[in-house]
């Protein structure tokens, strides 16, 4: 099994800087995915990987092993791409054994594995069809077979389910966990979708801008956002920043104020600022209709109606917040009330952006994440 | 539906059409009429009186095999050279980074746009020097490549999507293996169809071999056909004809068996681009 280091990795076309400075340690045998918005630099990362681009400074190893200079073909690696790159003439079988013939496997071999990974894959019947012949799904999963027959330690995945329908998508992420705990090959997983990142990911690598902003378990990156960035890229509706100002024991917004508990006090006083950013993620505002003691008050604004729940949008000062209710009657116009969560609320540098930290009363989860 | 302005480009094309076939047909009727019945009644189709005289006195008078083998022998060596360097470097071009590159495939292809006469003398010169006058060789060796033929396939191998040849590259194939299993099955219509093209091309061609063959076991059959159509050769033009059917033989022959590819290669890389 191959442990994957990028040491201090830039990758740029021309003037064009693509990846800067990226440190990260792939574990052997994890499922790691790397997150984030077109142009982020997670294709290119694992296009780095693969060895179909060449790193501009810093080094790549590979079970220790520098591979800068080393070929694709060299790599034993397997890539399911975006749009399945499947030999249009070629049939199903003669696709997913391609790699195989080349590597001058023994026929039975050959043969065995194959129908392994049909077999896996439901592509029974499909053998001899053409790629032009199949639907969107079937070309998915022939594109996975043809990465799994070759049994390599590392499995490279380019939004491989992009191009599917939600209700595939859905079937697909769990049969990609099954290939994974059959033949425990390290995985990376590139995508855009959160959802996905979240429910097939033992680790979230996200990335913006060619900078890596986070990399931790989907737990934590939900729950403890290293960043702004992280904050408002992961949960939907993203979650609310407030500019806020901390004195007196009290987090305050604008005009209004609100006292927060002691163990916050003595985290906040460690970080010697007071000015910062209150994140606060919208399915944990609890809208009240009374003011009570130690509240914020805004105005609504307009409802968005999801079905199962929905999306009050209000106005706290000049900061638009949105808060998410099981069920609600509230119009716009009306006033809304809601206190703070003290474990559910993050807080940032103002200046760096970083998270501050938590107090320690929260530290029963484990909050680490790699700076960049 | 047919409206009035197709039905007008309809005539106009119909029009060009009687225009280009009608020289072949021509050519056709006239290979098997007597000589007289040809000038007397020259725009009849059908000859009233069928024969292959004219076809017997070709043969009779030159040595039609070998000029048919000389010919083929050009086109088949010309065509395939110039297919073979055209796929590596079509190849190298899409497929390579280098520096210089965009310049050198600018160089090249320009040199699509440099007249026959231009590189007809040097090439003389050269071919003269090695000694090959009057030896078909001297015909081969200045088309060992052609830019039309990468800048055709070129366009065709860049169609195909950059993640099948990584996918291929991944699997370890080298570039020859690359080429052999994914491009060339993919670029088949296009190299089909250019090859087709060169073949037609040296099978028509006349100015260069007439300054390289000499002697009439060295002939092509343009070379030959020359030779009833000049004042030597006197005015039997029948005979011409004849020579002329015999020459247009197995270029129409190759376009029927090949026509779906040419036909494909020729729309999609105009609508395409």
């Amino acid at each position: 099994m191959k442990e994957i280091v990028f040491e201090n990795v830039c990758k740029s076309y021309g003037k064009t800087k693509v990846i800067e400075n990226l440190n990260l340690t792939i574990r052997p045998g994890e499922r790691l995915i790397l997150l984030g918005a077109s142009g982020c630099g997670k294709s290119t990362t694992l296009r780095l990987v693969a060895g179909l681009e060449e790193i501009t400074s810093g080094n790549l190893y590979m079970n220790g092993q520098r591979v800068n200079d080393v070929a694709s073909g060299e790599r034993n690696v397997s890539m399911v791409f975006q749009n399945y790159a499947l030999f249009p003439h070629m049939t199903v079988a003669d696709n997913i054994i391609y790699g195989l013939k080349i590597q001058k496997l023994k026929k039975e071999e050959i043969a065995h594995r194959l129908k392994a990974a049909v077999d896996m894959l439901e592509l029974n019947g499909l053998e001899e069809r053409k790629p032009k012949d199949l639907s969107g799904g079937q070309r998915q999963r022939v594109a996975l077979a043809r990465a799994v027959v070759k049994r390599s330690d590392l499995l490279l995945l380019d939004e491989p389910l992009s191009n599917l329908d939600a209700q595939l998508r859905g079937h697909a992420r769990k049969e990609l966990v099954k290939i994974h705990q059959t033949y425990q090959q390290t995985f990376i997983y590139v995508t855009h979708d959160q959802v996905e990142a979240m429910t097939v990911g033992d680790r979230i690598a996200l990335m913006h801008e060619g900078h890596l902003q986070m990399l931790d378990t989907p737990y934590n990156v939900y729950h403890r956002p290293a960043n702004v960035f992280t904050a408002k890229f992961i949960g939907s509706p993203s979650t609310n920043i407030f500019h806020a100002q901390y004195a007196d024991r009290s987090m305050r917004i604008g005009k209004q104020a609100v006292r927060l508990p002691e163990f916050w006090s003595a985290r906040l006083g460690q970080s010697g600022c007071r000015e910062f950013y209150l994140g606060i993620r919208p399915e944990h505002i609890r809208l009240e209709k009374e003011r009570t003691d130690n509240v914020f008050a805004g105005t609504v604004r307009y409802v968005e109606e999801y079905g199962n729940r929905c999306g009050v949008y209000f106005d706290l000062e000049d900061t638009e917040v949105v808060a998410i209710c099981d069920k609600t009657d509230l119009k716009p116009g009306k006033r809304v009330y809601f206190g703070l969560d003290a474990d559910k609320i993050h807080i940032f540098d103002k200046h760096t952006t970083m998270n501050i930290g938590y107090p320690e009363v929260y530290h029963e989860h484990l909050y680490q994440y790699q700076s960049v | 539906m047919r409206t009035d302005g197709q039905i007008k480009w309809h005539i106009l094309l119909g029009g060009a059409l009687v225009l280009s076939l009608m020289p072949i047909v021509f050519a056709i009727s006239s290979s098997f009429k007597e000589l007289s019945e040809a000038y007397g009644n020259v725009f009849s189709l059908i000859p009233q009186q069928p024969t292959l005289n004219n076809y017997l006195q070709v043969f009779s008078r030159l040595p039609l095999a070998q000029i048919t083998a000389n010919t083929f022998l050009i086109a088949v060596a010309v065509t395939i050279f110039k297919t073979v360097t055209g796929i590596l470097a079509a190849y190298a071009f899409v497929y390579f980074d280098f520096r210089g590159k965009n310049v050198l495939y600018f160089i090249l292809i320009s040199t699509i746009f440099v007249p026959f006469t231009v590189t007809m003398i040097p090439n003389y010169l050269t071919v003269s020097q090695l000694g090959f006058r009057n030896n078909i060789i001297g015909v081969i060796m200045p088309q060992l490549s052609d830019a039309t033929g990468i800048f055709l396939i070129r366009q065709a191998m860049r169609t195909i999507p950059r993640s099948l040849i990584e996918a291929a590259r991944l699997d370890k194939a080298g570039h020859m293996r690359i080429l052999a299993d994914i491009v060339l099955p993919l670029v088949k219509p296009a190299v089909v169809s250019t090859s087709i093209m060169f073949f037609i091309n040296s099978w028509n061609e006349y100015v260069w071999p007439v300054l390289i063959l000499k002697d009439k076991e060295n002939y092509t059959l343009p070379l030959a056909l020359q030779l009833f159509i000049s004042s030597e050769g006197g005015t039997d033009f029948t005979v011409a004809m004849a020579v002329s059917v015999i020459t247009m033989i197995i270029p129409l022959a190759l376009y029927i068996v090949f026509q779906r590819y040419i036909i494909n290669t020729f729309t999609s890389s105009g609508i395409k681009g």
